[in-house]
């Protein structure tokens, strides 16, 4: 009777351990269509956007419709705020819960959980179903396997393609430049004696306000804020994917010559030349974006278009309103390696990772609706909208976005890029075309502006492409302790005085290595070596 | 002989019986927070085994695996960390600090205010006092950021105009102690004032009197009534306060934090934060947080018992 009943229960175990395989097999599947319906959660960011609703408008409709209509697939989207997504994740893949479909941009987190069985390795079903997935390999070429794991074919996610890879401006005040006589700054010298020339005459350009005069502005995320700056320090041979890879940094902060970088920066501090307190404000600070808008500050890096953005609460639209309609800022290229060029790093090709959890019982389904979202006609349609509501033409043939304020055809987030998981950035077909109509998009700026800085952000931009060769062990647990390291480094040393920059330097930098980062460097340097040679 | 205790046993299951018959309820009524308890306290605690196992998200704790070195992996890994053993100096010493500056001040703010005649004063004094108890520290971090900046905090405006020198007192990991610390007094001074009020209140007023008849001074009325009065309380509040001395909260040093002081900021809950949840590193916080708990009891137990040796009741 027991032998029967351990029978009878191993039994029932392997069928239900079975039957999410047998139905993922794809006998339901006839002619590109499945004969009974299937249902896939498919997750998206919510902003909390005024005037829509991100689960249930024109565009997710669209995808309802056709999803159903072409392969018989239902659609049921689930909401994840944006803001606290990375946490998110987590719980849902503890309580099983998660979107059939998922998306991150927290990777480190996917390979933890991939580690843990919780996340689905689709190498074997992309092999099984390539054919049907033509669109999506054309549309993502090298970014499906972006993560493969090279030495053991594994793919935790595939990962979705960033269109506009311009990352970050260099921005300074054309007014002050005018009422200085002096000429836009066309190299790093230029721009050092501008800051000098804007602190001693502050009286002539802020009056009254003098003594609120910053010539360089920054927060505490220094790697971002002066990052065209510290980048033009790296010699011109280490600005290449090999040492990406090896010097591996979002904030490039372990390349040969940041420090001498950073010795500039120090320098500046102590002559008056950046705010005084920027240790103080966070990445995002509203304070120190005040300061900008209110017309005290002279130069900054910030995103490519950070300074146009918002429309009427954009720094551009403020700035005039408080200092007048020539006070504006505009975008320069100055800062030179050591080859003359001006190379700044631009976005890689990559965008949000996108992964099947394990309790996904519909994997053919979830990669055809991926595959539907990268065809052209339909990515377009859910990008810019429909003509007249959420676009026009203006006379020379460009798209001009027209956004609604509320109601069904409001997009929940800029050319729905939360809808679009594996789209991010506008893309018309036509790269021209794109740029004309991105020009087009900022209320209260003139497109020469846009044009101008859209330019300097890719002048002598270098895209890093991909050097796969699995994950990193040593990085494991560390890369964010790290990262929060390499800004107190940054922010310590600029803090420091002229005298004692090198011995705060030098004692950060150990302290950093010693806790890890000379354990990635190693293991990084080894496997490019053991994988490319010297 | 054996008659008389079976008699005896069954005087006695016959008087348990009425015993339970007549108290059910009120043992019924135990029951409710002894759930709470065993679902919320008892339960949960079960997961300090991930301390001693490799954390996995779909596995229970006990189906974990057991981490290295016979589970001490991660006890290992913290106690060999810089970091782990600054915090724990970093922790030590804001908490000494808290205790020595925080402690006697609403036994100080609680005597002043009971000397007072004016009622109405006292009370808006203690109103306004106990205020900045409800504000988050996300809120005063703000509130310190634009009064204490060096540039553009208002403090330092005013010092500037009046001829003097600005005070970095968020900048430099000297300064930013001590406007850590005060600004934790500040805000709890008056909410840890309510509990000496009412402690105050239960002092026999003959006492004053009587003392007052043999001439006692004020100060004098103070030290040898209204102190003694208080003793039991501070004692067990200091207990308390002890069990916590390697605790640490998590928002007001986050807060209050910024990137030129990590090197006296980092406290053991921002290193279980940066080590433990933005690293995933689930295991290790727990080992970190078990470490907490039982360095907590050994002070709260060891404080007890030196108060009871002094003669106090303590706090069992």
């Amino acid at each position: 009777m027991k032998k029967l009943l351990a029978l009878l229960l191993s039994t029932l175990l392997v069928v239900s351990v079975m039957a999410p395989i047998a139905m993922a097999a794809d006998d339901g599947f006839v002619d590109g269509k499945f004969t009974d319906t299937r249902t896939i959660t498919v997750e998206i960011f919510d902003r909390n956007t005024e005037g829509s609703v991100v689960d249930d408008n024109v565009f997710t409709d669209y995808i309802k419709e056709n999803m159903l209509n072409e392969y018989n697939v239902e659609v049921v989207f689930q909401t994840t705020p944006r803001w606290t997504e990375g946490d998110d994740i987590a719980n849902y893949l503890a309580a099983g819960t998660a979107s059939d479909i998922s998306y991150t941009y927290n990777d480190g987190a996917i390979h933890t959980y991939f580690q843990q069985d919780a996340v689905l390795d689709l190498q074997p079903l992309l092999d099984e179903y390539k054919d049907y997935l033509t669109d999506l390999y054309d549309f993502l070429g090298s970014n499906m396997t972006w993560k493969t794991d090279p030495y053991t074919g594994q793919t935790e996610c595939i990962v979705a393609r960033r269109m506009n890879v311009a990352r970050i401006n260099t921005f300074v005040r054309k007014d002050w430049l005018d009422k200085l006589g002096l000429a836009v700054p066309t190299t790093t010298q230029e721009f050092e004696d501008m800051l000098y020339a804007f602190r001693d005459n502050a009286e002539l350009l802020l009056g009254d306000e003098a003594d609120k005069m910053i010539p360089y502005s920054m927060t505490d995320d220094v790697g971002w804020r002066a990052n065209n700056i510290l980048y033009s320090f790296v010699p011109d041979e280490y600005t290449t994917d090999k040492y990406n890879f090896i010097y591996n940094d979002d904030r490039q902060f372990l390349l040969p010559g940041v420090k001498e970088g950073v010795r500039m920066l120090n320098k500046w501090y102590n002559d008056g030349l950046i705010l005084q307190d920027f240790s103080l404000y966070a990445a995002g600070d509203a304070t120190e974006y005040n300061l900008l808008k209110a017309g005290y500050v002279g130069a900054v890096e910030v995103n490519w278009d950070d300074v146009y953005r918002n429309a009427e609460e954009s720094v551009h639209y403020m700035l005039q309103q408080s200092q007048g309609e020539d006070a504006v800022f505009i975008a320069v290229d100055p800062f030179k390696n050591d080859a003359g060029i001006t190379k700044k790093v631009n976005y890689s090709s990559n965008d949000r990772w996108i992964f099947f959890p394990s309790t996904n019982t519909e994997p053919l389904a979830s990669l055809l609706y991926l595959n539907w979202m990268a065809k052209f006609e339909n990515r377009f349609f859910l990008q810019t909208g429909v003509e007249g509501i959420n676009h026009e033409y203006t006379e020379d043939g460009t798209l001009k976005a027209i956004p609604p304020e509320a109601g069904r055809y409001k997009m929940s987030s800029s050319n729905n890029i939360d809808t679009t998981m594996i789209i991010n950035g506008l893309d018309l077909g036509d790269v021209d075309k794109t740029a004309a109509s991105m020009a087009l998009g900022y209320a209260y700026v003139a497109p020469e502006f846009i044009k101008t800085a859209f330019a300097a952000a890719l002048n002598n931009g270098v895209s890093y492409g991909n050097i796969n060769l699995g994950a990193i062990a040593a990085e494991e647990g560390i890369k964010t302790v790290l990262a929060d390291k390499r800004d107190v480094v940054l922010n310590v040393s600029i803090n420091a005085s002229v005298e004692d920059f090198d011995a705060v330097w030098d004692s950060g930098m150990a302290d950093y290595m010693a806790s890890g980062g000379q354990a990635i460097l190693d293991e990084r340097m080894a496997k490019y070596e053991a994988a490319f040679g010297e | 002989m054996l008659a008389e205790t079976r008699m005896q046993k069954a005087a006695k299951r016959y008087k348990t019986r009425m015993y339970l018959k007549r108290y059910w309820m009120l043992y019924a009524m135990l029951l409710i927070p002894l759930v709470y308890f065993i679902i919320f306290k008892y339960v949960p605690m079960t997961y300090i085994q991930v301390a001693f196992k490799k954390f996995s998200i779909t596995k229970s704790a006990w189906e974990m695996e057991w981490a290295k070195n016979s589970g001490l992996e991660y006890f290992i890994k913290a106690f060999s960390n810089r970091d782990f053993l600054y915090a724990v100096r970093n922790t030590l010493m804001l908490n000494a600090l808290g205790l020595v500056f925080g402690f006697p001040a609403p036994i100080l703010l609680a005597i002043v205010l009971n000397e007072l005649p004016y009622r109405r004063f006292k009370r808006i004094t203690q109103t306004v006092a106990y205020m900045p108890h409800f504000l988050s520290w996300i809120i005063i971090s703000g509130l310190a950021l634009q009064l204490l900046a060096t540039r553009f905090g208002l403090v330092n405006i005013v010092l500037r105009n009046m001829g003097l020198e600005p005070i970095q007192f968020l900048d430099k990991p000297a300064n930013w102690v001590w406007t850590y610390v005060f600004l934790g007094v500040w805000q709890s001074v008056g909410w840890n004032t309510i509990i000496y009020l009412a402690a105050l209140t239960g002092i026999n007023p003959e006492l004053y009197e009587a003392a007052a008849v043999d001439g006692a001074s004020r100060l004098r009325k103070i030290w040898h009534i209204t102190l003694p009065g208080l003793r039991s309380t501070i004692v067990i509040l200091l207990i308390l306060s002890l069990g916590q001395i390697i605790g640490s909260e998590f928002d007001r040093p986050y807060a209050l934090t910024n990137t030129l002081v990590t090197s006296v900021s980092n406290v053991l809950s921002i290193f279980v934060y940066n080590y433990g949840i933005k690293g995933t590193q689930q295991s290790l916080a727990t080992a970190v947080g078990f470490f907490q708990s039982v360095i907590g009891v050994i002070f709260l137990v060891n404080a007890n018992l030196i108060a009871r040796r002094f003669d106090e009741r303590g706090l069992w």
